[in-house]
C-alpha cells in the first residue's frame, strides 16, 4: 500500500515530522514500511509556457519551439519531439536545473539545435501515465501547476496490513499519525451531505451475513471526463491508475477512507431492484476486464432484474459500465464478508484493489461515510451534477461487540513494565477506543467499528495497542524468575550431530540438498513417478517430487564438483520422504549419504566408503547381494549391523558418473536409532600373553575374505582373539584360477599361558577344518 | 723422585688428550696413559718397591693423578660424542615446509554448525529441542495456528501444496502445537529445520530454508522475559554488539507480534542484496503467543501464556559468514562448504 505524505498531511492539523523520520515512526509502531521516495519532483520546477513558434528541423522529427516561459524564465528554445507541440499551446516547461527521473535537465544541443529545458508530458512529471504528447494546462505562462507539487511516497508492506482494514486508506493511516505525534486527525467527511428522501432502488439483500450492508446514491447530469490533474497526480502517487472522472472519485475514496466503491451506468441497469445474492449454477458473467466467468453459489454477486452486475467486492460487469456517454449513474458502496470475498478472488485468480481491501473485513459503517465523501467530490469533477432521491441503504447491524476487559494489573505483568492507568486510557482514546472505569484498575475498553471486524476482539489486542505506543524499546529485559528443569534430551537429533562429527573427521564434507527432485532425475536412477509424493503446485518440472532417496541430490553434488576437483568426500544427513497408504503424513526416514570420488582406482574408493561405515558403525559387516541398476553390478552389497539392515554400500554405475568412479554409501538413521547406542561393558584384560601365527590359505579368485576369516575364527575355537585378514597373493606357483590369502590368527586364554601343544592344536583345528571344506594351505 | 715422574706423565697426558683430534687418537691416548699396560699402570705396579711409610703418599698421589687424566678424558670424550651427534642431526635435516600426507577432517555444513550452537545455548536455559515432520498437516501448519483457510495471511506464506491435503511446512512453527501436544505446559522448546516457500530462487531468495522455532509457556511471560532471551540469543551468535530494533509485527498466532530487525551485518547500514536495500533485516519475529494456539495445542489460556518466536536460521548464517548469495547453502559446491 502506497501512502502520500502530501495527502496524510491534508488529514492532520499540527506539524508532521519529515518524510523519512514519519516512515520510521510508522515502521517503529504501526506497520512496516518498506521505503519513502521522493515523488514527482519535476513539479517543483515546473511552470506553464506558451509555444510562439514552431519550426521543423531538417532530418529530425523533432521541432523548435521558441516559448514564453513567463517572467522568471523569459522567452526560450527548445526541441521537442511531441506531436501536439504546436504555436498557441500552454504546456508545461522544464528549466535546466530540474530535475527528471533522477537526472538534472541540462542545456544541451538534439538534433544540431540547441534546446534549453524541456517541455514535458504528464507522464514525465508523475501525473498519470500518458505519454502521447506534452501536458496541455490552461494557466498563465509563468504560473506553476496548479494544484500539483512534488511528493513523497511512503510504501507500507501489505502483509503487515493484513489484520488492519483501517489501514488501506490514508484515514486510517493518519489516525495512526495522530496518535503517534499528537496532530489532530481531520475527518475528511460530511455526513450532512447525505440526501434524505425516499430512494429510487430498493435493495435486497439475500444474506446479511455475507453483506452486512449495502449502500448506493444516484447522480444524474453526470459528465464523463478527464479528472483534474491534482486528482489524477494522487493517485498516481498512490500507485492507481486514472480513468476518468467517476472511476477516479471511487479509487480515490478507497485510497483514503479504504472503502472499495463501483458506479453503475443508471441508464444499463433493469428495474428499480438491487439484488445482492449468491450466483446462480453456470450463471455467466462479463466482467469489466474482458474476461468471461461461469459462476456458482459461492460466488456472491450483484444483480438487476437481467441478471449479475457485478461480482460483489470483486470486479464490475462489462454491461453496466460507464462510458463517455453516462449521464446517470447509482454509485454503490457496500460491505461484504471478508471470508466470502476472499474466497471467491482466490478461487477466480483475480486480486483487485477491492478485493484486497474487503477481505480484510472492512468497517460495515464506512458505507455511507464514503457516498458522502463521493458527493463532495463529484461536485468537483463533475461540474452541474445532481443527486436523484434519497440516501439507499441496506443495513443489518450485526451485534455490537461487548466491551473488552482490561484489567491494569494483567497489562502490565504482560507488558512486562510499569505503566499509568492514565497512559493507558491516554493511548486507547487517542486510537479512539471507548474507556470507561467501572471499577478501579479495570478499564472496560469499547473498539470503534474500523477496528472491531476481526482485528481487535481480546484484551491481548489492546495488550499490542499500548505496548506500541509506549514503544517497545521502552520495556527493560527481564529474566523469567520460573523453576527450570532438565530438558526432554533429543537424543536422535544428538546421535545425528554425533555422526556429522565422525563423517567429518573422517574427511567428509556435510552438503545440504534439496528435498525436491525431478521425474528425469528420479528416472536416472530408475525411480518412477508413482513411488514419489508428488508437489501439486511446484515452482518448476525441476521439483514436482520429494525424494526417496538422498541419491540424486548426492549424485549432482557429485558431478558438479567433479568440474573442479578430482577427489572428494562429502555427505549429507537428510529425510527421505516416503508415501504412505491412506491420507496419512508420508513417512519421513531419516539417511545419512556419502560419497567418494576419485579419477583413481574405484577399489580405493568403495574401501574409503567401507572405512566410514565401519567408523560410523563399528564391527559392520557387508553382505554382497544383488545389484540396483544405478549400482555397479560386482561392486556393492548390503550393510549389516547389530542383526540389522542398516544400509548399503557400493560403487555408483559408471555411467552416472564419466568424470571417474564414485562410491556411495547410505545408512538409514531410523535403523540405527532404533538400535540406540552400543552398550558398553567393561572386560577384564588378559593377564596371560597371547600368541600368534599366521596361516595363508588357497582359495578361488572369487573367494569372499570375510567368509574365509569366519569359517577360520569358527575353527579356532573360544581362545580365539582375532582373525586378522593381512594380504591376498596371486601368481606363480599359485595357478590362474586361484588366490592365496593370508590371515593372522591371535589367540590367548583367560587362566594361563596356552602351552606349544595347545597352541598347535588350535592351528591343527583349523587346517582341519579348512581342509575339510576343501582349501588347501600354502606353507 | 716418583712425584716428578707423576707430574710430569700428568703433563704428557694433558697434552695428548688435547691433541688428539679424533675419536680414535682419544682412544690411542687412553690406552697409553690410562690402559691396563698403560703407564699409570706401570707405576701403579712399581708401588711396592717404595718403602712402606711413602706408599700411602704416593698412592694417593697416584690417584689424584689418575682422576685428573680420567676426567681430563671423559670431557674430552663428551665433546667428541657432542660433536658426532651434532653432525648426525644436522644430517637428518627435514623439510618442514613439506605437506603432511594424510586426509584432512571435512567441514560441516554453516548451517549445522549454528544449529548445534543454537541448540547448546537453548539446552543450557532448559529448553527442549524437538523435531516435527518436514511434510505436516495443514491444521498443524495453519489453523492451529490461528491462520484458518479464509486468512489473508496465508497469501503471506507461499505453499507448496503435496497429495493427500498436506502442505511442505512453510515454517517451523507447527512445531509449537506438536510440542504442547506432547508435553503440555510449563514448556521450554526450540525446533531448528527446514522450511519451505513456493518462491523463485534468486541471491536473497529460496524455496528452502531454515528456521529455528523457539516458545516457552509458563505463568504469567511477559514482553520483558522474552526480550531477555531474544538478547540473549543475539550476543550468543554474533559474541559482538548488534544493533537491533523491535517493532510491531503481524503474524496470526502471536498477539502482540514483533520483527525484531538487526542492522545488515554484510552493508551496515547502507543497503545491499541481502537486506532488500534496507539496510535492516529481518532475523526473528516473535510475540505472547496467541490464546487461540494454546488452546489448539490443548492448553488453557487462562492458566498459561508464553512468547514464541522463529529464528531464520539461514538469514543468520549469512549475518554470521556474510554470505552474499543464498544460493551457495544448497550449492553442493566443496569450493563453499569446505571454508567452514
Amino acid at each position: 500500500m502506497k501512502f502520500s505524505y502530501n495527502w496524510l498531511s491534508e488529514l492532520l492539523d499540527g506539524a508532521l515530522p519529515g518524510p523519512a523520520e514519519l516512515t520510521r515512526l510508522i515502521t517503529m509502531k504501526t506497520a512496516e514500511c518498506e521505503g519513502v521516495e521522493l515523488f514527482a519532483p519535476a513539479l517543483a520546477h515546473a511552470v506553464a509556457a506558451r509555444v510562439l513558434e514552431v519550426t521543423p528541423i531538417e532530418g529530425s522529427l523533432n521541432v523548435q519551439a521558441r516559448i514564453d516561459a513567463g517572467p522568471l524564465h523569459g522567452i526560450k528554445q527548445v526541441v521537442c519531439g511531441a506531436p501536439n507541440c504546436r504555436a498557441g499551446l500552454v504546456a508545461a516547461y522544464l528549466p535546466a536545473g530540474a530535475e527528471l527521473d533522477g537526472r538534472v535537465i541540462r542545456k544541451v544541443t538534439i538534433s544540431g539545435v540547441e534546446s534549453d529545458g524541456m517541455l514535458a508530458s504528464a507522464a514525465e512529471l508523475a501525473i498519470n501515465r500518458d505519454h502521447s504528447g506534452v501536458l496541455e494546462i490552461d494557466v498563465e505562462p509563468g504560473s506553476p501547476l496548479p494544484g500539483l507539487a512534488p511528493d513523497h511516497v511512503i510504501e507500507v508492506d501489505n502483509k503487515s496490513l493484513t489484520h488492519r482494514p483501517d489501514l488501506w486508506g490514508h484515514y486510517g493511516m493518519a489516525r495512526e499519525i495522530a496518535a503517534i505525534t499528537g496532530a489532530k486527525l481531520k475527518d475528511p467527511v460530511k455526513a450532512s451531505l447525505l440526501p434524505a428522501g425516499e430512494p429510487l432502488y430498493k435493495v435486497e439483500i439475500e444474506d446479511h451475513s455475507l453483506s452486512p450492508r449495502y449502500s448506493a446514491l444516484v447522480f444524474e447530469n453526470v459528465t464523463v471526463q478527464p479528472s483534474p490533474l491534482w486528482l489524477q497526480a494522487r493517485l498516481e502517487a498512490a500507485g492507481m491508475n486514472a480513468i476518468n472522472n467517476i472511476v477516479d472519485v471511487t479509487n480515490y475514496i478507497a485510497a483514503e477512507l479504504a472503502e472499495p466503491m463501483h458506479a453503475f451506468d443508471a441508464d444499463k441497469l433493469q428495474g428499480n431492484t438491487i439484488y445482492v445474492r449468491r450466483a446462480k449454477t453456470g450463471e455467466p458473467y462479463d466482467a469489466l476486464n474482458g474476461e468471461s466467468y461461469t459462476l456458482d453459489p459461492r460466488h456472491l454477486v450483484i444483480a438487476d432484474s437481467g441478471g449479475a452486475i457485478a461480482l460483489a467486492g470483486v470486479i464490475g460487469g462489462a454491461g453496466s459500465a460507464i462510458n463517455g456517454e453516462t449521464t446517470r449513474i447509482v454509485l454503490e458502496s457496500a460491505n461484504f464478508d471478508a471470508a466470502c470475498i476472499r474466497k471467491t478472488s482466490a478461487g477466480m485468480k483475480l486480486r483487485t484493489d477491492a478485493s484486497m481491501r474487503f477481505e480484510k473485513a472492512q468497517d460495515p459503517n464506512n458505507t455511507v461515510r464514503a457516498l458522502a465523501r463521493a458527493i463532495e467530490l463529484f461536485e468537483i469533477v463533475s461540474p452541474g451534477i445532481r443527486l436523484r432521491g434519497g440516501l439507499i441503504d441496506n443495513f443489518k447491524a450485526p451485534p455490537a461487540p461487548a466491551p473488552i476487559t482490561l484489567p491494569m494489573d494483567w497489562l502490565i505483568r504482560k507488558l512486562g513494565r510499569p505503566i499509568e492507568a492514565a497512559e493507558v486510557r491516554a493511548i486507547l482514546e487517542s486510537l479512539e477506543f471507548g474507556v470507561a472505569e467501572p471499577t478501579p484498575g479495570v478499564f472496560e475498553v469499547t473498539v470503534p467499528s474500523w477496528r472491531a471486524t476481526k482485528d481487535v476482539t481480546i484484551k491481548d489486542d489492546l495488550l499490542e495497542e499500548v505496548g506500541r505506543m509506549v514503544g517497545y524499546s521502552s520495556i527493560p529485559p527481564e529474566p523469567p524468575l520460573k523453576p527450570v528443569e532438565r530438558p526432554w534430551v533429543n537424543h536422535e537429533r544428538l546421535f545425528h550431530h554425533d555422526l556429522r562429527q565422525k563423517a567429518a573427521a573422517q574427511g567428509f564434507t556435510e552438503t545440504y540438498n534439496y528435498s525436491f527432485v525431478s521425474e528425469a532425475m528420479a528416472a536416472r536412477f530408475g525411480f518412477t513417478p508413482d513411488q514419489h509424493v508428488h508437489v501439486l503446485n511446484p515452482i518448476s518440472v525441476e521439483q514436482s517430487l520429494m525424494r526417496i532417496s538422498l541419491l540424486p541430490g548426492i549424485h549432482k553434488n557429485i558431478v558438479d564438483n567433479a568440474r573442479y576437483s578430482d577427489e572428494f568426500r562429502l555427505f549429507e544427513i537428510g529425510n527421505e520422504i516416503h508415501k504412505r497408504q491412506g491420507n496419512g503424513l508420508p513417512h519421513e526416514v531419516p539417511h545419512l549419504m556419502a560419497a567418494f570420488h576419485t579419477k583413481a582406482d574405484g577399489q580405493a574408493a568403495f574401501f574409503e566408503l567401507k572405512r566410514l561405515a565401519e567408523c560410523l558403525m563399528p564391527g559392520c559387516e557387508t553382505v554382497p547381494t544383488s545389484s540396483f541398476g544405478y549400482e555397479h553390478p560386482a561392486r556393492s552389497a548390503a550393510i549389516t549391523w547389530r542383526g540389522r539392515q542398516a544400509g548399503r554400500i557400493f560403487e555408483l554405475h559408471p555411467s552416472l558418473v564419466e568424470s571417474g568412479r564414485a562410491s556411495i554409501l547410505d545408512v538409514n538413521l531410523a535403523v540405527l536409532s532404533e538400535l540406540g547406542p552400543e552398550p558398553k561393558r567393561y572386560q577384564p584384560l588378559r593377564r596371560f600373553p597371547s600368541s600368534s601365527f599366521d596361516l595363508s590359505v588357497v582359495a578361488g579368485l572369487r573367494e569372499l575374505t570375510g567368509e574365509l576369516g569366519r569359517r577360520i575364527r569358527a575353527a579356532a575355537g573360544a581362545n580365539c582373539d582375532s582373525v586378522e585378514f593381512l594380504y591376498s597373493y596371486q601368481g606363480q606357483p599359485l595357478p590362474g584360477d586361484k588366490q592365496s590369502l593370508s590371515y593372522r590368527i591371535t589367540v590367548s586364554a583367560p587362566d594361563h599361558t596356552l602351552s606349544n601343544e595347545e597352541l598347535t592344536g588350535i592351528r591343527s583345528a583349523i587346517i582341519e577344518a579348512l581342509k575339510a571344506a576343501g582349501y588347501e594351505l600354502r606353507g | 723422585m716418583i712425584e716428578s715422574t707423576l707430574s710430569e706423565l700428568e703433563s704428557r697426558a694433558a697434552a695428548s688428550i688435547d691433541a688428539a683430534a679424533t675419536p680414535d687418537s682419544l682412544e690411542t691416548a687412553r690406552v697409553e696413559f690410562l690402559g691396563r699396560k698403560g703407564a699409570l699402570a706401570s707405576i701403579g705396579k712399581d708401588m711396592g718397591k717404595l718403602p712402606p711409610d711413602q706408599r700411602a703418599a704416593v698412592g694417593k698421589l697416584l690417584n689424584a693423578v689418575k682422576q685428573s687424566i680420567e676426567s681430563r678424558f671423559d670431557a674430552r670424550k663428551a665433546i667428541f660424542g657432542k660433536a658426532a651427534l651434532d653432525s648426525r642431526l644436522a644430517a637428518e635435516w627435514l623439510d618442514v615446509t613439506r605437506p603432511a600426507p594424510g586426509v584432512r577432517p571435512g567441514s560441516l555444513h554453516p548451517l549445522t554448525l549454528i544449529q548445534r550452537e543454537l541448540e547448546e545455548y537453548f539446552t543450557s536455559l532448559g529448553f527442549a529441542v524437538v523435531d516435527g515432520p518436514e511434510v505436516e498437516t495443514e491444521w498443524h501448519n495453519f489453523d492451529a495456528l490461528n491462520i484458518p483457510a479464509t486468512h489473508p495471511a496465508r497469501d503471506a506464506q507461499d505453499t507448496f501444496w503435496v497429495e493427500g491435503g498436506h502442505v511442505l511446512r512453510t515454517h517451523t512453527s507447527p512445531v509449537q502445537v506438536r510440542a504442547m501436544e506432547k508435553f503440555g505446559a510449563p514448556l521450554r522448546i526450540i525446533a531448528p529445520g527446514r522450511v519451505f516457500r513456493n518462491e523463485e530462487v534468486d541471491a536473497s531468495h529460496e524455496h528452502t530454508f531454515y528456521q529455528l522455532e523457539g516458545m516457552m509457556i509458563d505463568r504469567d511471560v511477559s514482553i520483558a522475559h522474552m526480550l531477555y532471551f531474544m538478547k540473549g540469543l543475539l550476543e550468543a551468535i554474533f559474541s559482538r554488539e548488534v544493533t537491533v530494533r523491535l517493532r510491531p509485527g503481524f503474524f496470526p498466532f502471536v498477539e502482540p507480534g514483533f520483527e525484531l530487525d538487526i542492522k545488515c551485518l554484510i552493508c551496515g547500514g547502507p543497503g545491499c542484496p541481502v537486506c532488500k536495500q534496507s539496510g535492516w533485516v529481518e532475523l526473528l519475529p516473535c510475540g505472547l503467543v496467541h490464546p487461540n494456539v494454546l488452546r489448539a495445542g490443548g492448553i488453557d489460556p487462562g492458566h498459561w501464556n508464553g512468547f514464541a518466536f522463529g529464528l531464520g536460521l539461514t538469514r543468520l548464517v549469512m549475518m554470521r559468514y556474510a554470505i552474499d548469495d543464498i544460493r551457495h547453502l544448497a550449492s553442493g559446491d566443496l569450493r563453499f562448504l569446505r571454508q567452514f
